[in-house]
């Protein structure tokens, strides 16, 4: 049974694109059938995260115009043969396609993938419309700021509105030297205003930027993010993970592997 | 009064002030010939009539009547008495029974008030649920909220300030009660996370005392004098 599964904030730059990207290869590392859609049409990123952006002949918009098939549009991911992506039109905007579209599209995907990921872009327009209108369920991102949290709450009731009926969160960029000194929202506090399931946390790291740079998620490897971003996969495609213990300082050899890495 | 007849719109249809000293038979020809003009305007419209300025007995009323169903496409559901006194008396009534029914009526909503939702109710309402930061709850009688309300809560809404608003976490932005408003304290959101997590949260009930917003725990006596 294949799921269609829309990562939404609200509030943008809080890591929807990021987490989108690593969620995708890390399903993709499970051996799933993964593809991922980038919505956000104008404002193409997905593809430049994932480092595929060299290969983009034709995009969203083709498809759903019916200038191209959807294989043709579709690009296979430099490492896992079984992740695809469907990027954005760079040069269209958000009223280029419709929601109606966008279900008749997922829907035909999910004959050939296990999991279709929608990034969707920021805000409650007509792309946020768009991106949730083929949705089974959502993944809503959030960092632990007031602004980011005031937004998501407004999303999940949107989400419910539209009879999203599976609605989960991501805590991103977790500070956990300001959560212990009091100056950040815990976890616990982000869940208690939004009341709804985490299904992850990743903290804030730094070989997230590395490898954003790089155009190569960073999920599966030993930083800390990566942990946590492999854990949601598992907790998506049904694992019962237990949380990662993020008091914990990564380990020396941990650090001395990540700088070897970067060389 | 320099003209025979004058018409004036009110809310619930067309008043006629008729001079009191003209024979009536010259009268309803310049009412008709009012009517005829403007029964372009009024085409087909349903309206209620009252008279003024003159004392109409019931036949001359009729006759009235009659020539405006015959000659133009108005139709005259009513005559309505005009009469200062016992129209102050009729608001006052229906406004009384109003007030009683919003706030001896009431409905429930299950589920949360989500940041941007808005829920407007004409009688009292019992929220189950929170209403979060962003959202409102509107209601012309009480407002009964068994979960938190961290959002804005407008209760007497047609400006009834013997209205209250009760939560099991009271936590607003703001409440207004009638055209009252108060407003919370000026603290940041992850302030007042901390606080309400010291402090054991206890139901508590808004209302206006000396023309401010009153909150205090929901004891024995707290529904003796609502």
């Amino acid at each position: 049974m294949s799921e269609v599964i829309v990562i939404t904030s609200g509030k943008g730059g809080v890591g929807k694109t990021t987490t989108t990207a690593n969620v995708g290869t890390g399903l993709a590392q499970l051996n799933k059938k993964v593809v991922l859609i980038d919505t956000d049409i104008g404002l193409r990123n997905l593809d430049v995260v994932m480092g595929l952006e060299n290969r983009i002949v034709y995009n969203l918009v083709d498809v759903v115009e019916g200038s191209c098939r959807i294989k043709q549009a579709l690009i296979k991911d430099k490492k896992y043969p079984n992740l695809s992506l469907l990027p954005s039109a760079q040069t269209r905007d958000k009223s280029s396609v419709t929601p109606e579209q966008m279900k008749k599209l997922t829907d035909e995907l999910r004959e050939e993938f296990d999991y279709i990921l929608l990034d969707c872009p920021a805000g409650i327009e007509q792309g946020f419309q768009n991106a949730i209108a083929g949705a089974d369920r959502a993944i809503v991102v959030t960092t632990p700021e007031v602004s980011a949290i005031r937004d998501a709450d407004r999303i999940i009731g949107l989400l419910e509105a539209n009879e999203i009926k599976q609605i989960q969160l991501v805590v991103n960029r977790l500070r956990m030297d300001m959560v212990k000194r009091g100056d950040m929202m815990t976890v616990e506090d982000v869940c208690e205003i939004l009341a709804i399931n985490l299904i992850g946390v990743v903290p804030d790291d730094e070989q997230i930027v590395v490898s954003t740079n790089q155009g190569e998620p960073l999920v599966g490897s030993d930083a800390l993010a990566g942990k946590a971003f492999l854990n949601i996969c598992k907790r998506i495609a049904g694992e019962e993970v237990p949380f990662l213990d993020l008091q914990k300082k990564a380990s020396v050899f941990s650090k001395l592997a990540g700088l070897f890495k970067q060389d | 009064m320099s003209q025979p007849v004058i018409m004036k719109s009110n809310k619930y249809g067309i008043n006629l002030i008729l001079n009191p000293v003209i024979p009536f038979s010259e009268l309803l020809g310049h009412i008709t010939d009012k009517f005829m003009e403007s029964e372009k305007f009024f085409k087909n419209a349903q309206m209620a009539l009252s008279f003024e300025g003159r004392t109409l007995s019931k036949d001359e009323e009729y006759q009235i009547l009659d020539t405006i169903a015959q000659k133009t496409s108005i139709h005259v559901i009513c005559v309505i008495d005009y009469d200062e006194e016992r129209e102050e008396y009729a608001r006052q009534k229906i406004e009384q029974c109003f007030t009683e029914d919003c706030e001896s009526t009431g409905k429930f909503y299950k589920g949360t008030l989500r940041s941007g939702q808005e829920l407007e109710c004409e009688t009292s309402i019992v929220i189950l649920g929170d209403v979060n930061p962003g959202a409102t709850i509107t209601s012309a009688g009480n407002i009964v909220i068994l979960g938190a309300l961290k959002g804005t809560a407008y209760a007497g809404a047609s400006g009834n300030e013997t209205c209250f608003v009760a939560a099991l976490d009271m936590n607003p932005v703001q409440i207004k009660i009638g055209n009252i408003i108060g407003r919370s304290e000026d603290k940041g959101l992850l302030a007042s996370i901390r606080d309400r997590r010291k402090t054991a949260t206890e139901p508590q009930v808004a209302s206006v005392s000396d023309g401010r917003i009153l909150i205090e725990p929901i004891t024995k006596n707290t529904f003796n004098n609502i």
